[in-house]
């Protein structure tokens, strides 16, 4: 086999139809006839010039109601891969350029259909309103698998400068402060047991960004965003279980003007339970919690301080949800969303004085991928 | 009396194949006959057909061959000798390629296809049913 032999191209396509009673999440999901704006396409190439080296980069187009450009074709991942060591007991490599954040069971694929076990990821953990704050670096990353007699620990920790791109600017304050992403940091301790029979893994990042107020001059200083996931898989033959807890802690300090430094500790955890009737069906049932303040959970404070709604601070989420897989490339889904609360509700699509808390969401998906 | 004797000789048929399925010879996993190696560890064939290993432990580029999903031998090949279920595979290759970190193993359609791939490219490496074995690949046991 030359180099050429090794040159492949994939690629998924996606088209939603969202429907929501109340609040619109990716377009005007609550008008009749709901929300055709969510529309995902990727495209990469890869190959191996040499035998230790992969080069492979990924180009995603995406429409996400009023999140972003919308279309705007953006490097999803674009690295140099090289395995320095491959031998029976461990692989060792580095990869330069853009890498995906190692981050939960689902970060590093979360824009492809076929990696995700419903159309949405649970929102608490993987949200989708600033979601440039935790996808790619552009960096340097280590990686490391150690193999044992039936498991394999995987180690990955790479620094970079992170995509803190305007989604993370509305999202963390409807003042829309101004965010300049600085060299970040983001780990991963994965142990996978019997072929991923059992997965556990703990997930940690520190992202810097430089914060600066668009109305008061003297707030500003540096902007801390530092989630830690703990993560949980078992996998049966017909079912699967995950469960991912994450704290994160949002801190701003070194600010000239030192009322304008604190800190906040969101949490957010999951539980989903996936089932596979058949090798063409499967549903999914999953409970998402996520809370903006740990110190005030209900969001009563918050709303006592004038600063907008008590159920803005968490989200309560129940989905059900099914897949059908038509043939081994083209797959179709359904889910419902119950949800409580609007932690995680795009402000892109939202006034946040007219929102309800207590909202239902319906999404339909196709997805295509090769 | 004739009734009696094709109800019979079904029954011997019956069990005969019931026989054979129970004695269907394993799946082996097979490699080009320049590759080095005679054994590979589980968690290493694991990694290679997981597709996140890149070459083989004697350093020459590994190409991994498979058998489409709902083959049977693909199916018994993950099941008894990896010791995974087809859709994690399949999960795998997806992360691998839309993540940058790997690529999608190259698949054939039958077991005459992944022989005629295995003995014609050097650094491959699949699996066919015992009874399919020829003396043009080389057989890796896996410890």
């Amino acid at each position: 086999m030359n180099v050429a032999d090794t040159f492949q191209v994939h690629g998924f396509m996606s088209q939603a139809l969202i429907v929501t009673d109340h609040n619109d999440f990716f377009g005007p999901s609550s008008d009749d006839g709901g929300s055709l704006e969510y529309t995902e396409l990727g495209l990469n190439a890869s190959f191996r010039p040499f035998s230790h080296v992969l080069v492979a980069g990924q180009v995603l187009s995406r429409k996400a109601g009023n999140y972003g450009d919308a279309w705007q074709p953006e490097l999803d991942y674009g690295v140099v891969d090289y395995q320095l060591i491959a031998d029976e007991e461990r692989a060792f490599g580095i990869q330069l350029g853009r890498f995906k954040n190692p981050f939960g069971f689902y970060n590093q694929t979360r824009d492809a259909p076929s990696t995700r076990p419903s159309i949405l990821l649970p929102q608490s953990i993987y949200f989708d309103r600033s979601r440039s704050l935790g996808l790619a670096s552009d960096g340097l990353s280590i990686y490391d698998e150690e193999r044992f007699s039936n498991g394999t620990l995987y180690i990955q920790g790479g620094v970079g400068m992170p995509q803190v791109n305007s989604d993370a600017e509305i999202s963390l304050s409807p003042d829309n402060p101004s965010l300049d992403g600085k060299l970040s940091s983001i780990g991963q301790v994965l142990y996978a047991h019997d072929g991923g029979r059992i997965n556990v893994a703990l997930s940690m990042a520190r992202v810097r960004a430089d914060y600066q107020s668009r109305q008061e001059r003297q707030e500003k200083g540096e902007f801390i965003f530092q989630p830690m996931i703990l993560s949980f898989q078992y996998n049966a033959e017909n079912w699967s279980l995950t469960t991912e807890y994450e704290y994160q802690r949002k801190e701003l300090k070194d600010s000239p003007v030192s009322s304008y430094n604190g800190r906040v500790n969101g949490e957010s955890v999951y539980v989903q339970y996936l089932y596979r009737l058949s090798s063409r069906w499967q549903w999914l049932l999953r409970y998402d919690y996520a809370v903006s303040d740990r110190n005030d959970r209900d969001g009563e404070r918050f709303e006592a301080s004038g600063k907008g709604q008590d159920y803005s601070r968490f989200a309560k989420d129940v989905t059900a949800g099914v897949h059908w897989r038509v043939t081994p490339s083209w797959n179709i889904q359904a889910e419902v969303h119950h949800v409580d609360g609007t932690a995680w509700l795009p402000r892109q699509d939202n006034d946040d004085d007219n929102t309800e808390q207590h909202w239902n969401m319906l999404l339909l998906q196709t997805s295509f991928s090769f | 009396m004739r009734r009696g004797l094709t109800g019979c000789l079904l029954l011997m048929l019956v069990l005969v194949s019931l026989c054979s399925l129970a004695d269907e010879p394993a799946t082996l996993v097979i490699a080009n006959r320049t590759v080095h190696q005679s054994a590979l560890p589980l968690e290493t064939l694991r990694a290679i057909f997981a597709m996140r290993q890149r070459t083989l432990p004697d350093g020459q580029a590994v190409h991994v061959y498979v058998l489409p999903d709902d083959n049977p031998v693909h199916e018994d090949f993950s099941k008894k000798i990896l010791g995974v279920y087809p859709h994690q595979l399949r999960l795998a290759w997806d992360r691998a390629v839309f993540s940058g970190t790997g690529q999608a193993p190259n698949e054939v359609d039958d077991e005459t296809e992944m022989l005629e791939a295995i003995v014609s490219t050097p650094g491959s490496i699949g699996y066919i049913q015992q009874s399919s074995l020829n003396d043009q690949v080389r057989v890796l046991d896996i410890e």
